[in-house]
């Protein structure tokens, strides 16, 4: 469940102090001071993106162009056309499917590199460097570099080539088009999901998973139920925030495909630009916003619902 | 005697395998920023030449001296880093604040209003842009550096370092803390004297997320800034263009590589406190 | 966890709405004050110092004669590639520039919106301005109910590219020789970029603009001498069905795939980094060629229904929505007076007959000949038409991309991918 620690805090306070007085005067006090630490974060996230979503759902129930000067209510309409729009349900199943295989592939490949990185092998600060260094990039410009190389008579297929395959047509063909994408972004940010992991692995005691070894488990076994379980709180994090990221993903669609071939590679924030900044029909690209931002909070609500079930607790 | 036999083989073979893996690893995550490096040495019709070549047949620092020249680059680049410190800075304080208070402090409303907050990590920027440039403009803000300032700071791009703060401070053990107690302090007191300089590591790694996360904003700069000089370098870095409108692609990627050069060589030096920093919060779900 | 989900999501809700009123309904503007001078400000595409510098010796010129009316003029550049979705952004949040350069594609709908100011009064009411001058097939796109609503700065028209070293080099003809003989149509010019890419293993030929396979509607620079259109004058009706645009889209598949003459998708043959042999486009591109071989610019070949010319727009108007639009319209007539537009033309061709001459051209461009100024600008101009639009171009532009896809693999049925095109877009025509 989201929440703040207050309830495991206390209880774990409860627990190793079963002597605990009451201290209510304290407590008082001490409300005060949280009241006061959060008034900043809490006034930004009301103010500053609270505010702004219930001003988009507002925006939603409108017809508004601006152009045309236009703002007049609609009810749910925009809802209603959008359901019935192929290309909201299409953009729903690009973004499904864009969000699965990021998530699968940064999560397994920053795990790997992280467990790759945590053998401690002389040289290995080089290595983590270089993973981590697309990070730092500007995304527009890696971007731009792999649209490049990704090309028709780019480099990948002009090495591909060389070793005697022919290569796809990367970009601009529905199967790859879309695979091409993920990978490209994949590359881009699993540096820091990297190195989200290699803290996590860091902290697990070399005494656990020296004891699994001495019972005779394989490397494998040992990963499995010995290390695994240990980070899954960090396995939980990343997923979520990669989740998140990958639901709004823009820049490279724009760069490396534009939202096709058809318009296989049209995410829903794509599909929210274009309604709103190309079509300027910017009550109907609320409407998507606030679907967007619905999608995003049950998933999210979802992954924390079901940490209880793999989620080695951590008290 | 049995788990000896297993592991001899490992002392060579092993180590060959892992280089030999990460070497090929490293590829994907290296050749681009070094094609990008290097095309920038490149006159503009070597860019696209076929087949495409790594290494420029005649090397050329004329983008370098463009990308400084034609636009207020060192400008911009003022700009990118003082507003990229302001909003790490400002990240830090506020975030440990109320990642401190989330993680320690028992209010009522706690649950809620962390909530509040969270939801903040869920909302694409596209979502918001529109009502918060009406803000803006409504409180005479465009084209001034608040609202670069303000929004990443305590806006939606502030959620991930509270989370992260938070976490650390759920993981740090309390007894310090009591001790603290013990000896007269008050919340404030042992927020300042004892946790936040335990919170050392945790801050660097919210440090470089956010600075990170700042020194790449595009929409919003791009939205709210209409003045050459008043932008940031995501955005001055698309304004390279020759005498009829053209987009100067060498030009581009030369003040691109200045941009990444300085934050690469920041994380080659940092980034051992940065990973002992991630790992000491241990980023416990 | 639902019930604490529900009441915590209440209360923030609550919180949010007493912040809407300020953050969401405030962009009320403050009426104008007359009498003050104002500042204007004029978006723009061009990030170019030499163009800016220019446009800020006009504007200091007229901030010198009207320094009681207006203070100072800047002008914005935004990036191309985010123009109108910027410009927009701008107006919806109540700070819309006084005065705005307008892509081609999206004139339609910001002349049809109302988004755009009536210029025809003030441009017909200023001394001198001399708006017979102006080329009807030049404000075409602009004029709406007898009104002119922006000014077309701009009118470049396409021709053909050669890289006549590589053509040479495949013992192909040249088009130059082919023109004066004649004989200069897109039959002809497959045919050479055929012989050019088999001789040299690079590309033949392709679309300037087209060469991402995104922005369909530069194909226009070829298929207008089929005479194919994507849609009917009035915008009503598709028209990618016709049997123009069926033959015209058959000749283009078979160049890409029988011919192998034309670049494919997903392929960046740049001929400026001589790659490729013939590409069409506007003068204002030999600027990007580097002397690193021998080059010819001619017009557009003919084709099956004759010689089409077609040029490339951007218009400049002023905003509904700018406080001080009288004004502003006093200044755009001054910034497009005979005068002034003479000295636009060093970069952009101009629309006006007066100075649309070898002389100011020429000086303008100094790469191109007095030949080729003379058959690619001049000649072609006052029959020109423009590249496709639409009040909804964006939105119909895309729908039409999504199916037109459809047509770039080996053996796709062309007959059938058009039917899918106006599947698609004859909705949003209609309505």
């Amino acid at each position: 469940m989201v929440s703040a620690a207050t309830p495991r805090t206390g209880r774990r306070a409860a627990t190793r102090r079963p002597s605990g007085r009451p201290r209510s005067a304290i407590r008082r006090r001490d409300a005060l001071v949280g009241y006061l630490f959060i008034a900043p974060q809490l006034l930004g996230a009301v103010a500053l993106v609270i505010a702004p979503l219930i001003a988009v759902l507002y925006l939603s129930l409108h017809d508004w162009n601006p152009l045309a000067s236009t703002f007049t209510f609609i009810g749910l309409d925009n809802y209603t056309k959008m359901f019935s729009d192929p290309s909201f349900l299409d953009s729903l199943e690009a973004s499904g499917y864009f969000s699965l295989g990021l998530v699968v592939l940064n999560v397994t490949l920053a795990l790997a590199l992280a467990v790759l990185l945590n053998q401690k092998l002389p040289g290995t600060t080089a290595f983590r460097t270089f993973f981590f260094s697309p990070v730092v990039v500007s995304l527009v410009a890696w971007s731009i570099v792999w649209s490049f190389l990704l090309q028709y008579d780019g480099g990948i297929n002009g090495f591909l080539s060389a070793i005697g395959v022919q290569g796809p047509n990367w970009l601009r063909s529905g199967p790859t088009a879309m695979a091409s994408v993920i990978v490209v972004q994949v590359f881009k940010n699993v540096g820091l999901n990297m190195i989200l992991f290699l803290a996590a692995l860091q902290g697990v005691p070399m005494e656990l998973r020296e004891a699994a070894r001495i019972d005779g488990a394989r490397e494998w076994r040992v990963f499995r139920s010995v290390t695994l379980p240990m980070i899954s709180p960090t396995v939980l994090l990343v997923s979520v925030i990669t989740v998140i990221g990958s639901l709004e993903v823009f820049a490279q669609i724009a760069v490396l495909t534009g939202g096709g071939p058809g318009n296989s590679t049209t995410v829903l924030v794509y599909y929210l630009y274009q309604r709103a900044f190309k079509y300027h029909q910017f009550g109907f690209a609320s409407a998507i916003g606030v679907v967007l931002f619905l999608i995003v909070l049950v998933l999210t609500l979802a992954q924390f619902q079901t940490r209880k079930r793999w989620v080695h607790d951590e008290v | 005697m049995k788990s000896e036999t297993r592991r001899r083989p490992r002392a060579i073979w092993p180590k060959v395998v892992l280089y030999a893996l990460m070497a090929v690893m490293s590829v994907p995550f290296v050749f681009p920023t070094l094609w990008m490096i290097l095309s920038s040495f490149k006159p503009q019709s070597e860019l696209f030449r076929k087949p495409p070549a790594l290494w420029p047949e005649r090397w050329t620092v004329q983008p370098y001296i463009d990308a400084v020249t034609t636009q207020p680059f060192l400008q911009q680049y003022w700009n990118s880093v003082y507003i990229a410190t302001l909003v790490t800075l400002g990240t830090m304080l506020f975030a440990s604040m109320a990642g401190y208070a989330f993680a320690r402090i028992r209010f009522p409303g706690a649950n809620a209003m962390f909530l509040v907050v969270l939801v903040g990590m869920m909302i694409p920027s596209e979502v918001t842009i529109v009502p918060l440039f009406r803000a803006a403009n409504a409180l005479g803000l465009l084209d001034t550096h608040v609202p670069l300032i303000v929004i990443p700071m305590l806006g939606a791009p502030s959620v991930l370092a509270t989370f992260i703060m938070r976490q650390f401070f759920l993981g740090l053990p309390t007894e310090l803390e009591e001790a603290g107690r013990l000896d007269g302090l008050g919340r404030a007191g042992i927020f300042t004297r004892i946790a936040l300089p335990l919170a050392k590591p945790a801050l660097s790694a919210v440090a470089i997320i956010t600075f990170l996360k700042s020194w790449n904003l595009y929409l919003e700069p791009l939205v709210f800034i209409s003045t050459k000089t008043k932008f940031t370098l995501p955005v001055g870095l698309t304004q390279y263009q020759d005498a009829y409108g053209e987009l100067q692609w060498n030009t581009q990627l030369a003040g691109t590589t200045m941009t990444v050069i300085p934050v690469l060589l920041v994380f080659l030096f940092a980034q051992k406190q940065f990973v002992q920093g991630l790992a000491q919060t241990g980023l416990k779900g | 966890m639902l019930k604490r989900l529900r009441s915590s999501t209440l209360s923030a809700a609550v919180a949010a709405a007493l912040l809407l009123s300020l953050a969401g309904c405030g962009g009320q503007d403050t009426p104008p004050t007359s009498g003050e001078p104002v500042a204007l400000r004029m978006t723009v595409w061009t990030g170019n110092e030499n163009h800016l510098a220019l446009f800020n010796s006009i504007a200091d010129a007229y901030v010198a004669a009207n320094g009681d009316q207006v203070s100072s003029i800047t002008f914005e550049t935004l990036p191309y590639d985010e123009y109108t979705q910027t410009l927009t952004t701008q107006i919806m949040g109540g700070n819309a520039p006084d005065l705005a350069w307008i892509l081609e594609g999206s004139g339609p709908e910001f002349v049809d919106s109302g988004a755009l100011v009536d210029l025809k009064p003030t441009l017909q009411a200023v001394e001198g301005y001399d708006l017979d001058d102006i080329l009807g097939s030049a404000l075409a796109l602009w004029e709406k109910d007898g009104g002119v609503y922006a000014y077309p700065f701009s009118n470049s028209p396409f021709g053909i590219l050669v890289n006549t070293t590589m053509l040479t080099a495949a013992g192909q003809p040249l088009p130059g020789e082919l023109l004066a003989s004649g004989q200069w149509t897109w039959d002809k010019l497959l045919e050479i970029a055929t012989g050019a890419a088999q001789a040299t293993g690079k590309a033949g030929f392709y679309v300037g603009g087209y060469e991402s396979y995104l922005a369909w509607q530069y194909l226009a620079e070829a298929w207008d001498a089929w005479g194919a259109a994507p849609w009917s004058e009035d915008g009503s009706t598709c028209t990618f069905t016709d049997q123009a645009m069926v033959d015209f889209m058959t000749w283009y598949h078979d160049g890409v795939y029988e011919a192998g003459a034309i670049t494919e998708a997903g392929v960046r043959a740049d001929f400026y980094a001589g790659e490729s042999a013939l590409t069409t486009a506007q003068i204002s591109k030999v600027a990007g060629l580097d002397g690193s071989f021998e080059w010819d610019m001619v017009p557009l070949p003919s084709g099956p229904a004759g010689l089409q010319p077609v040029i490339g727009q951007a218009g400049v108007g002023v905003l509904t929505q700018s406080d001080h639009s009288e004004v502003a319209a006093d200044f755009l007539a001054f910034f497009t007076n005979p005068a002034n537009s003479a000295k636009l033309a060093q970069y952009f061709p101009p629309p006006r007959q007066s100075v649309l001459t070898v002389e100011v051209l020429g000086a303008a461009n100094p790469l191109l000949t007095t030949e080729q100024i003379e058959a690619v600008v001049i000649g072609q101009m006052s029959d020109a038409v423009t590249l496709p639009s639409h009040v909804k171009f964006a939105q119909v532009s895309d729908a039409a991309k999504i199916a037109l896809d459809g047509l770039w693999t080996r053996g796709a049925d062309v007959t059938q991918v058009m039917g899918n095109i106006c599947t698609a877009i004859q909705p949003l025509l209609g309505s």
